[in-house]
């Protein structure tokens, strides 16, 4: 027993070469070509063992089960803890809880676990493995975010209105598996880069308006194309501020494909993006009103898919959500709060991508400097869409279950406006509620004075 | 900059925030996790055992005290706070969250039925437990007394509840006056979800959230039980809703009360849940999920935290830090494989006991559980050897103090609400003195 444990005694060149390993090759690569769970795996080395060995860090507490938004209205899913930590002791290639595809990616089990076990983070790499051979058509079509809009700006009045037709929506669930009536962005006539075109420059300077020099604004795809108004709000706004707003061509960060498990893909495109963003500037700071592209760039794309490339750590580094940005600079006595007041109760939902960047909820601050402005919390763990999710045929009753309490706190406080930061959240929060939904910095835009704070109309 | 960054969102962090909140300051919460508090019993400790069971926890202390001052080089934090502490801690929490949450006396201790039929002493219990107080106070009865009727009521498809266990141990425990409880067991059905065997306390809870759910237990709580009976359930009679237990209570007719089950339990669920909301609604900003991995320093000042946020660290800056992040249970202390213990947020020197950390024994207290941070009267955390403040500007409450047995004593809650609130009136007092 004694001389078995008692490495030392053994030296090193005494063990000859290792049994199966070819000259050259290196133990990750025998390991990949003899176990099913590393062989033909969408996930990449690096990031299974980051999240895998936070699983021995589970104490069982049932912190995340309480918190899980899906576990909680539906018994079609097992709970994070059995999915996450539980399940993946037994994955070797195979999936052994099928429950799994139910997990929205929402990332609230791992804030709130205790422990630091990335729960959600090994429920999304294990979905990948599980779709791998068999991605439904579905999930590859929504994924594509920048091509949907590209197709749909020129269209916008055709688009929007067939939207609204309830036989093409009923024949698109039957072909394709989104739900009927689940929220679709509004297509708009102009995509911002149309705006940047045609518009006639940044205003003028003001006398006395500080020269802050300039930043980058990324503006994602949602931003690009469908959240037009968010975008333009969120450049008026640091041009009022004094920064001059560079706007570099760029594609998409690929969240909506990360989320269904199209790693390949997706990693292509942040890749590309953050090179994008870098050609702009690579010391400047990245600005984003897309909280959850945002989270992309900052953490899943690494956290997730284990891209460890140097432009998306860069970009990642010196990226900034609008609030965040904003509230740092008043922090630091830099923001300038000649708000105008505004007298309303607004409700504001936190978005999960938001919740998970670490950084507090600064639109509830950032919002509450305008004078007048109470901000009314709504305390709800997610809305339901978690990204694609809520688009699902056979998601979208589940989904609207998880976001019925924010529905209702939003109806029941709302004076014309609620608030969120990203942008398929928004839509489900106005496609379930009715309200007019928008991005902090549209509140932000008003109390400049740049605009009234009801318009236009979203 | 923020006047004050808290780290932990325990018990001890909550209550802290809030009470620096109400007193004008800003205040980061910092947290990479919910805390103990949910896993409780939505019950109060202040001192349980000493060894021998407690009736009088203030009343006591001063022995208390000086009994472990005798056995212990390392002073427990109750020396640290005081009985005016302990007495504020428990009435502030208690006030904050209201009556539908807690009610008690920190004077006085009462036992409570466990899930294996035990009696617990503690201070201050939620309303759903009073009707099965028996007391220690041979002046004041308690809801139980001498030959009582309890019928202790399992779910069928709740597996964390054993009536038979229950009341059969509850049976044989001899009452601190004397006499005994008749104790029977008995079971109801009550699927939380179509078609769920086995659900959790929890979902069973939120299901009874739902008015229109209670009707089916309370018809078969009303078939089971006998004339003078008090029910006995496990405790997840309602989640969000406060008045669901009362309703229920109402319906049948009878004394009930709740037992605390294991994880995820109810009752220290609905006070983390309240106080959290009442800490955010005092718009203390909440940091969830954010690990604090250090902090900057200079001239034995803390200047900032260092919060692990996504892609870039954030440096937090504040006036004053209250350390509020836990024990052994929370990661905050790490004990490695060659015995040697360090606290793993800020590098802190520790107190710890002489000799041997861990007895090969279960029975008995073990000495590691003692180890923790030292601190001054005013919690300000002090280097052990030197008594002298490591930083003049950070402060700590909660498991992370040295000196206790947690478990043993019974003393987790009442240590984090007197030590929350000592720390915060020391930063209210000392930010308003001058610095500002
Ligand atoms: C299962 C269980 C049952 C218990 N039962 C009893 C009982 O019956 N009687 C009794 O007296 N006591 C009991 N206790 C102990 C009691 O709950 C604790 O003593 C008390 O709540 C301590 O609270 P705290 O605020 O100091 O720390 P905790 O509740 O441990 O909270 C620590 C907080 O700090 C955060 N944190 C830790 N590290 C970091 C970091 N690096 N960065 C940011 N945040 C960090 C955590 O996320 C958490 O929010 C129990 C504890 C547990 C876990
Ligand atoms: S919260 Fe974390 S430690 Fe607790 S059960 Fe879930 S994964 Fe495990
Ligand atoms: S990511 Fe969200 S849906 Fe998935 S297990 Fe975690 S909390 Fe539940
Ligand atoms: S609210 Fe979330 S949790 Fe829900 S989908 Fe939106 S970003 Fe996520």
């Amino acid at each position: 027993m004694s001389d078995l444990l008692d490495t030392n005694e053994t030296p090193a060149k005494e063990l000859g070469p290792r049994p199966g390993l070819a000259p050259g090759q290196t133990v990750w690569e025998l390991l990949a070509a003899v176990s099913p769970r590393i062989k033909d795996n969408p996930n990449t080395y690096e990031a299974q063992q980051l999240n895998r060995v936070s699983l021995d860090q589970c104490v069982k507490c049932t912190i995340c089960e309480t918190m899980c938004p899906v576990a909680k209205v539906t018994p079609l899913f097992s709970g994070p803890k059995f999915v996450g930590p539980q399940a993946e002791r037994f994955r070797n290639g195979e999936s052994v809880d099928h429950t799994l595809d139910y997990c929205s990616s929402c990332g609230i089990c791992t804030l709130n676990c205790p422990q630091d076990v990335k729960i959600a983070e090994i429920n999304s790499m294990a979905r990948a493995v599980m779709k791998k051979d068999h991605m439904p058509l579905r999930d590859r079509l929504i994924t594509q975010t920048e091509l949907e809009g590209r197709l749909l700006t020129p269209f916008a009045p055709v688009a929007n209105w067939a939207l609204k037709q309830k036989p093409i929506r009923v024949a698109v669930e039957k072909v394709v598996g989104v739900h009927r009536d689940a929220p679709m962005p509004v297509a708009q006539s102009q995509s911002i880069k149309g705006w940047l075109k045609h518009r006639k420059g940044p205003a003028p300077r003001r006398p006395g308006q500080p020269d802050r020099g300039p930043v980058v604004f990324f503006t994602g795809c949602a931003g690009t194309y469908f959240e037009v108004e968010t975008s333009k709000k969120t450049i008026e706004v640091l041009e009022h501020l004094g920064f001059e707003v560079l706007v570099p061509k760029q594609g998409c960060c690929g969240l909506a494909e990360q989320s269904n498990g199209l790693f390949d893909s997706a990693r292509k495109r942040v890749v590309k993006l953050c090179e994008q963003l870098n050609a702009a500037g690579k010391e400047l700071t990245v600005i984003s009103s897309s909280g959850s592209c945002a989270g992309m760039i900052k953490h899943e794309a690494h956290e997730i898919m284990g891209v460890d490339d140097p432009a998306v750590r860069s970009v990642g580094t010196r990226m900034r959500e609008t609030s965040e940005f904003l509230l740092d600079l008043f922090d630091e006595g830099e923001l300038p709060t000649d708000f105008k007041s505004l007298e309303m109760k607004i409700p504001y939902h936190a978005p999960c991508q938001v919740k998970s960047q670490g950084m507090g909820m600064p639109a509830i601050r950032l919002m509450e400097l305008v004078p007048g402005i109470r901000v009314i919390e709504s305390e709800e763990n997610c809305c339901g869409i978690a990204g694609t999710y809520g688009l699902k045929k056979e998601k979208y009753d589940v989904a609207q279950a998880v976001g019925r309490n924010l529905f209702e706190k939003v109806k029941e406080h709302n004076e014309g406006l609620a608030v969120c930061d990203t942008e398929t959240c928004r839509w489900q929060i106005r496609n379930s509620t009715g309200v007019s939904t928008v991005h902090p910095v549209h509140v932000i835009h008003a109390a400049y004075g740049l605009s009234d704070v009801f318009s236009p109309e979203v | 900059m923020r006047d004050v960054m808290v780290i932990g969102a325990g018990l001890s962090g909550l209550v802290a925030a809030i009470r620096l909140r109400q007193a004008g300051l800003s205040v980061a919460l910092v947290h990479k996790g919910r805390g103990g508090l949910q896993l409780g019993q939505g019950t109060v400790d202040v001192l349980g055992y000493r060894p021998q069971r407690v009736a009088r926890p203030l009343d006591e202390l001063d022995e208390f005290l000086a009994d472990q001052h005798r056995a212990s080089d390392i002073p427990h934090p109750y020396a640290h706070t005081g009985a005016d502490a302990i007495r504020e801690g428990v009435r502030y929490l208690a006030e904050l969250v209201g009556e539908d949450y807690l009610v008690g006396d920190a004077e006085v201790n009462v036992a409570l039925p466990t899930a294996v039929g035990a009696l617990r002493p503690t201070a201050y219990y939620p309303p759903s437990m009073a009707d099965g107080v028996i007391s220690l106070d041979p002046a004041k009865p308690g809801a139980l007394t001498a030959g009582s009727a309890v019928v202790v009521v399992g779910i069928r498809e709740f597996k964390d509840f054993t009536p038979e266990l229950i009341a059969g141990n509850l049976a044989l425990n001899d009452l601190p006056g004397g006499g005994r409880l008749e104790a029977r067991a008995d079971w109801v059905s009550f699927p939380a979800r179509d078609g769920e065997v086995d659900s959790t306390g929890l979902n069973i809870a939120r299901a009874l959230d739902d008015p229109a759910r209670r009707g089916a237990l309370v018809d078969q709580l009303k078939a089971l039980v006998r004339p003078g009976e008090t029910i006995a359930l496990p405790a997840v009679l309602g989640h969000e809703d406060p008045a669901a237990f009362a309703d229920l209570r109402a319906q049948v007719g009878s004394p009930m009360f709740e037992i605390p089950v294991p994880p995820p339990g109810v009752p220290g669920m609905r006070l983390n849940d309240r106080l959290t909301r009442i800490a955010k609604e005092a718009r203390v900003e909440v940091f969830l999920g954010s690990n604090v991995l250090g902090a900057d320093s200079a001239g034995g000042v803390l200047q900032a935290g260092v919060v692990g946020t996504t892609g870039h660290d954030t440096h937090l800056k504040a006036r004053a830090f209250l350390l509020a992040a836990g024990g052994f249970e929370s990661g905050t202390l790490e004990l490695d494989s060659y015995q040697k213990v360090s606290e793993t947020i800020l590098g802190l020197p520790l107190a710890i006991p002489a000799g041997e950390l861990i007895h090969d024994t279960w029975a008995g207290q073990q000495p590691l559980f003692s180890v923790g941070v030292a601190t001054n009267d005013d919690m300000v955390v002090v280097d052990p050897a030197t008594n002298k403040p490591v930083y003049s500007n950070l402060y700590a409450a909660g498991g992370v103090l040295a000196g206790a047995q947690r478990w043993d004593e019974k003393s987790g809650e009442g240590i984090a609400v007197a030590s929350a609130v000592r720390a915060a009136d020391a930063i209210i007092s000392n930010l308003a003195g001058g610095q500002r």
